[in-house]
């Protein structure tokens, strides 16, 4: 039995799970597995790459267990960026110059942050929030300044915010939307989280919008301007304003992209190419990107079991149901959490002086669960979520105190 | 100049509130003669009816309120023009004079003309086509035939509950109504923002075009051939050859204050409904009780009822008035309670039906509804108004409550865990794959958490894991009797 050769183009979580996954399901070693990371750091855990601001070592933070570094069929290369694909000659090639060729290439190159053109984000002590290294830039941008500004309210914006926090400063978050994390949230939801995080420390600037950055004598940055004239003085801003799929290679290697980009591929992470599949952030699937870290394992499984010829192969789609704790906040989204359905009714509860809001979204008879949205306390969303599409099997209030 | 023999109780204002306290004297067994000193030349009738004249659906006698029980004397059309407390009189326009031994001011609440250019004429009375909506007389004059035969268009300032209930009984009689609310939706000092619109949609829905967001800046009266006009903040000017007032009314306290008693924005009274002048009481809308003027019909009778109880018993307090809100608008009904809104609670409940443009929200505290409105959820308004107002609890279940069903009993839907029920989300890890892993050894949260990746993504799901645990663990011990 001959030993293929799997490329897989980045080392992020949905990269790693691919190999992880394969690893396990592939006793018999058919395929060997080539990992091409661009960071330092192997796959980390990205979701909580706030705790790195905390007490965790990078190391803590890591995803590899020691045994795949041993495992000889796997070969873990980091700090390599692919620069273009031989698809003819099925090789990737590398910026070194250097090229290794493939039976069959999963792309997993995830997200880049996405800047908005605002004037003034190209000065030092401008960052972003996504990658270890990020957060090197930012520790050392802290250490000038007892202010930081986020922009972006999203998941991720009030993450970094959580960084900053860590860090000791007072950290501002700036969203243009009218509310905190507005995909994933309503306007109840959001107030009882403005509230609470506002209690931790952190300052909201709501429904504004950025004008410009300015520097000081230093020539770094030292205030950000709203568009109305008014201004927070800042050694620190970091940009958490959404992302966007990583598919700089798409281009190179003449593989299609999906209308608002990524590796365009089909309900079993297909590209037109099928010696190619695209899986996680950076994969458009039908059309479609995925911004949270479960549908990406769904994707690896789904390709795994291709390459494998075995299990479920294909993508089996993904709600974009959340749940997460923000400084100790929870927050939830799941289902039709924005009642979207025709003929949808919400039902809210609001309770603990403001502090907890439950949002139940039911069919037009108010029977069965279509979605929901919780805030200040989540406690009941495993059960809640488990009950996606079916019957409420007691009282509202029943299942919103349940545990 | 006649003057009167002494009557024992001297009543100024012959509206509800006065109405109402001489029923509650009777019924406290209080048997004193009583004046009833009315400026208008109608018996008493009842006010908060007036919108139901207005649209024709009551006939004006169908509003008057029942003669009052026992000894008493109604005298209409007689104005009170000044009270003098030393030799404890009241003299009228007429030049008549009224001794009293204990005189009740009930003399209501006048509307508001707000300070707009163009409202009044120099000598300060309304202006041509300024028309209030407080007596029949006004409501009289709106529906005059020939205005009604012409279809004369009205244009309504202040989309209170006042201001909305005309536009919708006036867009009945087939009148082009024009709303006109400085806010951005109506009622907004009673509604919240998806209340708002709901009504919104219905006066739309009745005809009437709601001009909302931008306050009044000035009106200019019909003049030769040239239209009314209402001129907005927003530059927006509207035709308004009739501007209907509904921006509030103020208690009626020029009596009090010319004979010296004291009045802040109402007539002030302590808890036996008495003014600083013992022998002097006021009530209803007129009336300033602990800081709240009144304005509502709850809170006239709770005030009615304390003042009776004083008369006759000497008892002292007022109780909190319920005030239950039913503003008369086109299609299901709509009703406010209390003040939402207006003070903390523990809860607030909400349920929203956009689809079929109803609308229910809850204030509660512990299981009591302290303010609430509802829109369209009809058996629910009538149970909700009566728990309301009995300050009962509510029960357990609201969802089932506000669609007016029995409660859901536990159990009443399917639950039951099957093995392909996911019970890590992040890691899609199910009921059998962890139950698998537990007889393969893996006994523990941290020993299911390796073999099975399950509580590894969001942590979510830990406690799910531990229970599933332990009833395994039970389970196993009881089939081995270990």
């Amino acid at each position: 039995m001959t030993t293929r050769t799997l490329v897989v183009i980045g080392h992020g979580m949905t990269g790693h799970r691919l190999v992880e996954e394969l690893r396990s399901r592939d006793p018999d070693g058919t395929w060997r597995v080539v990992v091409l990371g661009e960071e330092r750091h192997p796959a980390y855990d990205r979701v909580r790459l706030s705790s790195a601001l905390d007490d965790k070592t990078p190391a803590e933070l890591s995803l590899v267990k020691p045994a795949l570094l041993e495992d000889a069929l796997v070969e873990l290369h980091t700090s390599t960026r692919a620069v273009g694909i031989d698809r003819a000659q099925r090789t990737v090639a590398l910026e070194d110059g250097g090229s290794i060729p493939y039976d069959a290439l999963v792309l997993a190159t995830g997200s880049v942050p996405f800047v908005p053109p605002v004037p003034g984000r190209e000065l030092p002590g401008v960052c972003v929030y996504r990658t270890l290294d990020d957060l090197d830039a930012i520790r050392g941008a802290a250490g000038r300044t007892t202010t930081g500004v986020v922009i972006g309210g999203g998941l991720l914006g009030l993450e970094a915010a959580n960084g900053l926090r860590l860090l000791g400063l007072s950290p501002h978050v700036v969203e243009m939307a009218p509310r905190l994390m507005p995909v994933q949230v309503d306007e109840g939801g959001g107030r009882v989280l403005d509230r609470l995080v506002t209690g931790l420390g952190v300052t909201t600037h709501l429904g504004v919008a950025t004008s410009r950055i300015e520097a000081g004598e230093d020539g770094r940055v030292a205030r950000l301007v709203f568009a109305d004239g008014t201004a927070i003085e800042t050694g620190l801003v970091v940009f958490s304003a959404g992302v966007r799929p990583q598919d700089s290679l798409a281009g190179p290697a003449e593989l299609p992209r999906g209308e608002r980009g990524g590796f365009l591929v089909d309900d079993h992470c297909r590209t037109e190419d099928p010696h190619v599949w695209a899986i996680g952030e950076c994969a458009a699937v039908e059309g479609r990107c995925y911004g949270l870290v479960a549908p990406g394992y769904r994707m690896a499984e789904a390709v795994v079991s291709q390459l494998l010829g075995q299990g479920p192969s294909r993508f089996p789609g993904a709600d974009m149901s959340t749940k997460l704790k923000l400084m100790g906040v929870d927050v939830a989204s799941f289902g039709d959490a924005h009642a979207q359905t025709p003929g949808a009714l919400e039902f809210v509860r609001e309770s603990a002086g403001g502090e907890v809001y439950a949002k139940l979204v039911l069919d037009s008879q108010g029977d069965s669960l279509l979605g929901g949205i919780l805030a200040g306390d989540a406690a009941a969303y495993p059960r809640l979520r488990s009950l996606l599409g079916r019957e409420l099997p007691d009282s509202a209030e029943a299942l919103l105190a349940s545990v | 100049m006649t003057t009167y023999s002494t009557a024992p109780i001297l009543v100024i204002g012959n509206g509800p509130a006065a109405h109402q306290v001489l029923d509650r004297l009777r019924h406290f067994g209080c048997e004193d003669p009583v004046t009833v000193l009315g400026a208008e030349d109608t018996p008493a009738y009842h006010r908060a009816l007036l919108t139901s004249a207005l649209d024709g659906s009551l006939p004006t006698e169908a509003m008057e309120l029942p003669p009052p029980p026992g000894d008493t004397t109604i005298r209409t059309g007689v104005c009170a023009v000044r009270i003098d407390r030393v030799r404890r009189r009241v003299h009228t326009a007429d030049g008549d004079v009224f001794p009293y031994a204990r005189l009740i001011l009930a003399t209501g609440a006048t509307p508001i003309l707000p300070a707009l250019p163009g409202l009044r004429t120099p000598d300060g009375s309304p202006a041509a086509g300024v028309a209030v909506l407080r007596t029949l007389a006004d409501c009289t004059r709106l529906t005059a035939p020939a205005a009604r035969e012409a279809r004369t268009p009205v244009t309504i300032l202040g989309a209170g509950s006042l201001g909305v209930e005309a536009a919708f009984a006036l867009a009945l009689k087939n009148r082009p109504v024009t709303l006109v609310h400085p806010r951005p939706w109506p009622m907004d000092h009673l509604l919240d923002a998806a209340a708002g619109a709901l009504v919104r949609d219905r006066l739309t829905a009745a005809g009437v075009e709601l001009v909302a967001g931008s306050p009044a800046t000035a009106y200019t009266p019909a003049s030769a051939g040239a239209p009314g006009t209402l001129h907005l903040a927003d530059g927006t000017t509207l035709p308004a050859d009739t501007l209907l007032l509904c921006t509030g009314v103020l208690p009626e306290t020029g009596l009090a204050r010319a004979a010296g008693l004291a009045v802040r924005t109402g007539v002030l009274v302590d808890d036996g409904m008495r003014t600083d002048d013992p022998l002097i009481h006021a009530v209803g809308d007129c009336a300033e009780h602990r800081g709240n003027r009144g304005g509502s019909l709850a809170s006239g009778w709770a005030q009615a009822e304390a003042l009776a109880r004083y008369l006759a018993h000497g008892a002292r307090g007022v109780a909190p008035a319920r005030r239950v809100l039913r503003p008369r608008i086109a299609g299901p009904g709509l009703v406010v309670l209390g003040m939402p809104g207006a003070a903390p609670c523990d809860e607030t409940i909400t349920l929203n039906d956009p689809a079929n443009g109803r609308y229910a929200r809850l204030e509660l505290t512990g299981e009591h509804i302290t303010a609430g409105v509802l829109l369209g959820f009809d058996r629910a308004i009538a149970t909700t108004t009566e728990l309301y107002v009995h300050d009962a609890p509510v029960p357990r279940d609201r969802l089932s409550f506000l669609m007016g069903r029995p409660p859901r009993l536990p159990g009443a839907g399917s639950e039951e865990i099957t093995p392909e029920t996911v019970v890590c989300l992040c890691n899609n890890v199910t009921h059998q794959d962890l139950t698998r892993a537990w007889h393969a050894g893996a006994q523990g949260l941290a020993e299911l958490a390796s073999a099975t990746r399950a509580t590894t993504g969001c942590g979510g799901c830990a406690r799910q894991v531990e229970s599933l645990c332990a009833s395994l663990a039970s389970t196993t011990a009881a089939t081995t009797g270990s």
